[in-house]
C-alpha cells in the first residue's frame, strides 16, 4: 500500500497558505538550512507510516474551517516532493473533493517529482534563500540551481507560485541578495514576493532533539529592519509583504 | 461566560492608551475622566436602598406583596441620596457611592455575606463604618431575620427533605476539607490567592462552610436566593413612557379585576408615578446645579433636566432621551431588585435605532455626540460589582460583574438582517472604553460580511466579545414555544442566555447540578463523598457493573433525581416570590402582566422559563470515557483499584493517575467520546425540559459555569480522568483544561458534535488564541473563518481569550497546569512551556506590550 512518512498534522495553521488549514509534514530533506524551523524532518524517528486516504481523514474534519476562510490543505516537510508518488495520491484526493491545495517546497527536487504534482496544485510557496550559488550552498549545504530552475519551470508551466525570502539577519538580508533576488524574481515576469522574517521559537525544539541550532544567536530582524528590506525590494519594482 | 475569578480581578480591567492631544481618538475626554474614576473607586457599601425598603416593609405587614413592593421602591426612589456627576450627559446613579451594590435584604443573599463573609469583603477593601456596622447588625439582619426569601427557601428545603446539611463536628469537617487538599482550601478561604492567614480563618471558614452547606440541595445541586435574570421590557417604556404603562394599567382595571389583581395594577400605577417622580428629582438638581456652573455645563445640565421632566414618563422624542430613559429604566429596576439579578438592557442597537436615525434625518444629531452618549451608557453598564455568596466565600467581585449584557447585531422580527449604524456604533463604544463589558454580538448567515472580523479585532483592546449563532440559538427558542418573530428579537441574558425581548419571566440563571456529582453518587451507591448523606437512589455496587452501558444507567438515574430535587427546590423558591415579594416595577415594562393584572413572579409574563444549569461537562465526559475505555473495554484497571485510588485522592496510586490522564478526552475531535458527550448533554436537556414552573412554563437546560468552575470543583472528590480532590471542574460546555490538545478546529468540532439547539438556555465555549494571532490581519481572518466554520456546523456560542502576560507568567511558574497554551509569533507555533526560559520572557515582555 502506498504509504509517506508523516511526522505531524496540524490542524488550524494560519501561516501556511491562505485561510485556515490542514499542514501535512512530511519526512526527509535535501537542504540543512542554517534556521531550519522543522530539525524533525531530518531523522524519521517521530514518524508515522500513513495512507493517503489516513491524511485525508485528518484533513476532512475541518472542511467547515476551510469553507469559511478559503483555506485547504498544506503538504510541507522537510521537503515533501522527496515523496512524489504519495504527494500525488494525497493531492489528486483533496482536489477531488474540492480542497484548496499548497505545497511549501524548498526547490531542490527533481523535475520528474514537480512534473506529476504541479497540476494538483493551487499555489506553491517557493523560499528562495540566496542568490549566491556558493553562500546559498554555504546556508543550506547545496548550491542554488535545482532551486532556480525548479522556479523558473514552476513560472513556465503556468502554476501559481509564491514566492519568499527567509529574512534572518546577517545571512539573507544584505543588499546584494536583496537585488539579485529582486532581479531574479522579476526576469520570470514575477511582481510581488513575501518577506518570511526569521523567528526563535523554534529553538526549543533543537533542545529537545540535543541538536545545536546554527542560528541560535541570531536576533529576529524589528519592524524598521523588515520595513527597510520591503523598501529596497519595492524600488526594484516588486510588491514586497511581511508574513505572518 | 468566562470571568476571571477572583485572583487579580481587578487587575485584569485593561487602562487604555492615551490618545494623541487634540485629536478624537478613542475615548470621549470626558468619558475618559468618568472611566478612570470608575477605575480608581473603592469598593463601597450603600445601604440607602435596603434602610428605606425595610422601613416600608415593617410598616406594611399582611398588605398586598405588590404594593408593599411599590411603595417600598417609592420611598427608596424618593429618599436615596442623588448626585450628578461633573462629566455625565447620562443621569441616574445607583446608590448613594460609586459602585457600591444596591441591597435588597428581603432576598436574604446578602445577610448571608455580611453574617460569615464580612473578612472576605474587607480583604476585598469594602469598609464598613461604625453606622454602618450598627445599622447593619443592630436593625436590619434583625429586622429580616427569619422573613427573607433565604430564610423561607432554607425551610422549605429542610422540610421538603431536600437539602443535604452537613453534620460535622468542626474536627470532622476540618478531616474533610484536609482531604480535598489544602490548595482547593485556601481558595476557598482566601479571596485572593494569599495563604498566609489560613489557621486565622479556620474558625470563619468553617462556620461560613457549614452555614454555606444548609443550602446544598441533595446531590451537590444549588439554588439561589433570585430568580431575575431577564431583559425589562425597554421597547415599551421606548414606545410608551411610564404614562403610557400607568394608563394601560388603569384601563385594565376599569375592565374589572379581583382583588388580588387590583393590588398588583394599583401598585403598578404607583411604580410608574414613582419613577416620574425619581427623574424629576434629577431635573431640579441639574437645574440647581446649572446655577453654579460655567457656559458650557450650564447648557448641558439644563438640556439634562429637560430630558429629565420628560422621560421616562413621557416616550423620548429624541436619542439622547432615547438612551436617558433607557438608562433611567435599567437603574432603576437594579435598585428595585438589587444587585446580581443578571438584568439585561437587551438589544440596545435596535431599540435605540428609530430614534438615532430620526436623529440623523432632522440634522438635529452628529455621529461623534452620538458615540459619546453610547460610550458613557457603557461606561455606566460597567458600574457595577456583585457581592455573591458561595459556600465558604465571596465572589465576582470585580467590576462589570452584574452582567448588564448588551446584544448587538443579529436579525430583526421579520428574519432580515438588522444589524444598523447603531451596532457599529455600539461596537466603537465598546472598543473606546476598553472596560469589561458584556458584549454579545449576533451572527447571521446575513450578518455583513465585515461584522464578525470587526468584532474579533475587537480582542486586540479589549476582553472577550461573545458571538452567538442566530440560527441555533431561533431554533433553540421556537423548540421552546416561541413565535418565531419573538424567537429573532432573542437578547442574551447573564452570561449566553438566550431569552425574549421585554415579554419573559426567564429566571435564566440561579439553579445548578453538577455532573461529577452524579458519578460520585455512582461510586458510593448514592452518598456523595464529602457530605456523606444518602442524597440519591441506591444504584447498586459499581463493582458489579457487567458493562459500560450498566454504569451510564446508573448516572442517569442519579442525574434524573439530581434535576427533579434542584427544579423542586427552584419551585419551592418561586412559590416564596409569588407570596411575598413582588417586583412591580419590572412586571409593569413586560408583555403580559398588566393585562394578566399579574406579577411576573405569579406567571404575569407572556412567556414563562426556568433554569436548570449542567456543571462540569468536560470533567464527566472524560471521565466516563477514561473508564469504559480502561475498565470495561481495556479491563487494565479494575473497578475497585479505581475506586480505591479515587477515595485516596490518588495518595499512592500515582501510576495509576497517569494512566488516567492518558485517558480519551473530550474536545480532541474524537467521534467516539464526542458521542458520549452527546448523549449525556441530550438527556440532560430531555430530564430538565419535563420539569413545569411554578409559572406555568418549564424548565430550560444550560451549560455554562459563569466563571465558577474553580469553586464547583472544590468539593467534588477526585474523578476518574486524573483529577484531583477540590480542583476546578471543566468549565461550561468546554474540554477539560489542558485537553484541547488538537487546537481550536479539533476542539470546535468536538462541540459541534453537541446537538446545541436543544440546550435551551445555551452554553458557552471558551477558545484561547495563540499570543500574537491577532497581530496581523491573516490572523484576524483566520479567527472569523473559527466563528463562521463553528457555527456553520450548528455551534451556538463561542468567545476568544487572547493570553495575556500575566497567563503566560503563570505558566512560566507552573508548567504542569498549562500543558495546552499556544503561542504564536507569526509563522511559527509552540507549546509555551516547552520554550527555553528567555524565549518564554521574551514572549511575556511581548504580551505585556500587545493590549494596546
Amino acid at each position: 500500500m502506498l504509504t509517506g512518512r508523516v511526522f505531524d498534522i496540524q490542524r488550524c495553521s494560519v501561516h501556511d497558505g491562505p485561510g485556515l488549514r490542514t499542514t501535512v509534514f512530511l519526512v526527509g530533506c535535501p537542504l540543512r538550512c542554517a534556521w531550519c524551523h522543522n530539525p524533525e524532518a531530518f531523522s524519521g524517528d517521530t514518524a508515522r507510516a500513513l495512507t493517503p486516504d489516513d491524511v485525508m481523514a485528518e484533513v476532512r474534519k475541518d472542511r467547515a474551517f476551510y469553507d469559511a476562510s478559503g483555506g485547504g490543505l498544506t503538504v510541507s516537510g522537510g521537503e515533501p516532493l522527496l515523496q512524489p508518488a504519495f504527494v500525488r495520491a494525497l493531492l489528486a484526493l483533496a482536489k477531488a473533493e474540492g480542497f484548496h491545495t499548497c505545497v511549501q517546497t524548498s526547490g531542490a527536487v527533481s523535475d520528474a517529482a514537480l512534473r506529476d504534482v504541479w497540476p494538483l496544485v493551487d499555489l506553491f510557496q517557493l523560499d528562495l534563500k540566496h542568490q549566491d550559488s556558493a553562500r546559498h550552498a554555504a546556508l543550506t549545504g547545496q548550491g542554488n540551481g535545482d532551486v532556480l530552475a525548479t522556479a523558473r519551470r514552476l513560472v513556465e508551466w503556468g502554476a501559481r507560485v509564491e514566492f519568499r525570502l527567509p529574512v534572518v539577519p546577517g545571512f539573507t538580508d544584505d543588499a546584494e541578495n536583496l537585488d539579485a533576488t529582486a532581479h531574479f524574481v522579476a526576469s520570470l515576469g514575477v511582481r510581488a514576493l513575501t518577506l518570511v522574517p526569521y523567528q526563535r521559537t523554534y529553538l526549543g525544539k533543537y533542545a529537545a532533539l540535543g541538536l545545536r541550532a546554527r542560528c541560535a544567536d541570531v536576533t529576529p530582524p524589528g519592524r524598521e529592519a523588515l520595513q527597510h528590506v520591503a523598501a529596497r525590494l519595492q524600488q526594484a519594482g516588486l510588491a514586497a509583504s511581511i508574513a505572518g | 461566560m468566562q470571568l476571571d475569578v477572583p485572583a487579580g480581578a481587578a487587575a485584569a480591567v485593561p487602562f487604555s492608551c492615551p490618545a494623541p492631544p487634540g485629536l478624537r481618538l478613542g475615548l470621549h475626554p470626558k468619558n475618559a475622566a468618568m472611566k478612570a474614576r470608575l477605575l480608581s473607586a473603592e469598593h463601597a457599601l450603600c445601604f440607602e436602598r435596603a434602610r428605606y425598603a425595610t422601613e416600608v416593609y415593617r410598616a406594611t405587614e399582611g398588605q398586598h406583596p405588590s404594593l408593599r413592593a411599590a411603595k417600598a421602591l417609592a420611598r427608596v426612589l424618593e429618599k436615596m441620596t442623588i448626585r450628578i456627576e461633573p462629566e455625565e450627559l447620562l443621569v441616574g446613579n445607583r446608590a448613594s457611592r460609586p459602585i457600591a451594590p444596591p441591597i435588597a435584604p428581603e432576598r436574604g443573599d446578602f445577610t448571608f455575606v455580611f453574617r460569615y463573609l464580612l473578612e472576605d469583603l474587607e480583604a476585598f477593601g469594602y469598609r464598613l463604618t461604625e453606622e454602618d456596622r450598627r445599622l447593619l447588625f443592630d436593625e436590619l439582619i434583625p429586622a429580616w431575620d427569619g422573613k427573607t426569601v433565604r430564610d423561607a427557601k432554607l425551610a422549605a428545603l429542610e422540610a421538603h427533605g431536600l437539602s443535604s446539611t452537613l453534620n460535622a463536628s468542626p474536627v470532622e469537617l476540618l478531616r474533610k476539607l484536609r482531604a480535598f487538599g489544602v490548595a482547593p482550601l485556601a481558595r476557598l478561604v482566601a479571596p485572593r490567592g494569599e495563604t498566609t492567614h489560613l489557621l486565622a480563618r479556620l474558625p470563619r471558614l468553617l462556620a461560613a462552610v457549614k452555614a454555606g452547606a444548609k443550602d446544598n440541595l441533595k446531590g451537590r445541586g444549588r439554588c439561589t436566593d433570585t430568580q431575575a435574570h431577564l431583559v425589562p421590557g425597554h421597547k415599551n417604556v421606548l414606545a410608551k413612557g411610564f404614562s403610557g404603562l400607568r394608563d394601560d394599567a388603569r384601563a385594565r382595571l376599569a375592565k374589572g379585576v379581583t382583588p388580588e389583581q387590583r393590588g398588583f395594577i394599583e401598585a403598578v400605577v404607583l411604580t410608574c408615578e414613582a419613577m416620574r417622580d425619581f427623574s424629576r428629582r434629577f431635573a431640579v438638581l441639574a437645574r440647581a446645579e446649572a446655577e453654579r456652573a460655567d457656559a458650557e455645563r450650564r447648557t448641558e445640565l439644563l438640556d439634562i433636566a429637560a430630558r429629565c421632566e420628560r422621560v421616562p414618563w413621557l416616550p423620548p422624542r429624541t436619542f439622547a432621551e432615547a438612551v436617558q430613559a433607557l438608562w433611567f429604566t435599567q437603574n432603576a429596576i437594579i435598585i428595585s431588585y438589587g444587585a446580581g439579578s443578571g438584568i439585561t438592557p437587551g438589544r440596545v442597537d435596535q431599540l435605540l435605532h428609530p430614534f438615532y436615525a430620526a436623529d440623523v434625518v432632522r440634522g438635529a444629531l452628529t455621529r461623534d455626540d452620538a458615540l459619546r452618549l453610547l460610550e458613557e451608557l457603557v461606561i455606566k453598564l460597567n458600574d457595577n460589582v456583585v457581592i455573591w455568596p458561595n459556600i465558604g466565600g465571596v465572589e465576582l467581585n470585580h467590576l462589570g460583574s452584574d452582567v448588564e449584557n448588551i446584544t448587538l447585531g443579529g436579525v430583526g422580527r421579520d428574519g432580515e438582517d438588522a444589524t444598523n449604524e447603531l451596532s457599529w456604533l455600539f461596537l466603537e463604544a465598546v472598543e473606546n472604553t476598553k472596560l469589561a463589558t458584556t458584549a454579545s454580538f449576533r451572527v447571521s448567515p446575513k450578518s455583513p460580511p465585515e461584522w464578525v472580523r470587526r468584532v474579533v479585532a475587537l480582542h486586540r483592546t479589549t476582553n472577550a466579545p461573545a458571538f452567538l449563532n442566530d440560527e441555533t440559538a431561533v431554533a433553540a427558542l421556537v423548540n421552546d414555544g416561541y413565535a418565531l418573530e419573538d424567537a429573532r428579537d432573542y437578547c442574551l441574558v447573564g452570561c449566553v442566555e438566550p431569552s425574549g425581548n421585554g415579554d419573559t419571566f426567564g429566571a435564566t440563571g440561579g439553579t445548578k447540578v453538577y455532573f461529577p456529582t452524579a458519578l460520585d453518587l455512582v461510586f458510593h451507591r448514592g452518598r456523595t463523598t464529602f457530605f456523606g448523606n444518602q442524597d440519591g437512589p441506591d444504584t447498586g455496587d459499581p463493582r458489579a457493573f457487567r458493562d459500560f452501558e450498566a454504569l451510564l444507567d446508573a448516572f442517569f438515574t442519579q442525574l434524573e433525581a439530581m434535576v427533579q430535587t434542584a427544579t423542586e427546590a427552584t419551585r419551592l423558591r418561586d412559590a416564596i416570590w409569588a407570596e411575598r415579594f413582588h417586583n412591580p416595577l419590572l412586571s409593569s415594562t413586560i408583555d403580559g402582566c398588566i393585562e394578566r393584572g399579574r406579577d411576573m413572579t405569579q406567571g404575569g409574563a407572556r412567556y414563562n422559563f426556568g433554569a436548570v444549569g449542567g456543571g462540569g461537562l468536560g470533567t464527566v465526559v472524560d471521565s466516563l470515557a477514561t473508564v469504559r475505555q480502561l475498565v470495561f473495554e481495556e479491563r487494565s484497571v479494575t473497578m475497585d483499584e479505581l475506586l480505591r485510588a479515587l477515595s485516596l485522592n490518588f495518595r499512592g496510586h500515582e501510576a495509576l493517575r497517569q494512566k488516567l490522564l492518558a485517558g480519551p478526552r473530550f474536545g480532541v475531535d474524537d467521534a467516539k467520546v464526542d458521542a458520549l458527550a452527546r448523549r449525556i448533554v441530550d438527556r440532560f436537556c430531555d430530564l430538565v425540559r419535563a420539569q413545569p414552573t411554578t409559572t406555568g412554563g418549564h424548565f430550560k437546560a444550560s451549560l455554562i459555569s459563569y466563571g465558577l468552575n474553580v469553586y464547583e470543583g472544590a468539593l467534588e472528590p477526585a474523578t476518574p480522568d486524573g483529577r484531583r480532590a477540590g480542583e476546578p471542574l471543566s468549565n461550561s460546555m468546554s474540554p477539560s483544561n489542558g485537553a484541547e490538545k488538537k487546537g481550536p478546529t479539533a476542539a470546535l468540532s468536538s462541540m459541534a458534535r453537541i446537538d446545541q439547539a436543544k440546550i435551551g438556555y445555551g452554553n458557552s465555549l471558551n477558545v484561547r488564541l495563540p499570543l500574537g494571532l491577532l497581530d496581523s490581519s491573516a490572523g484576524v481572518d483566520a479567527v472569523a473563518a473559527l466563528v463562521k466554520g463553528y457555527f456553520a456546523r450548528g455551534g451556538f456560542h463561542v468567545q476568544f481569550n487572547a493570553v495575556d502576560a500575566a497567563t503566560l507568567r503563570a505558566a512560566q511558574g507552573r508548567p504542569q497546569d498549562f500543558p495546552d497554551l499556544i503561542v504564536r509569533v507569526s509563522g511559527y507555533s509552540a507549546h509555551f512551556t516547552r520554550l527555553g526560559r528567555r524565549i518564554q520572557d521574551d514572549l511575556i515582555a511581548r504580551a505585556e506590550l500587545s493590549p494596546c
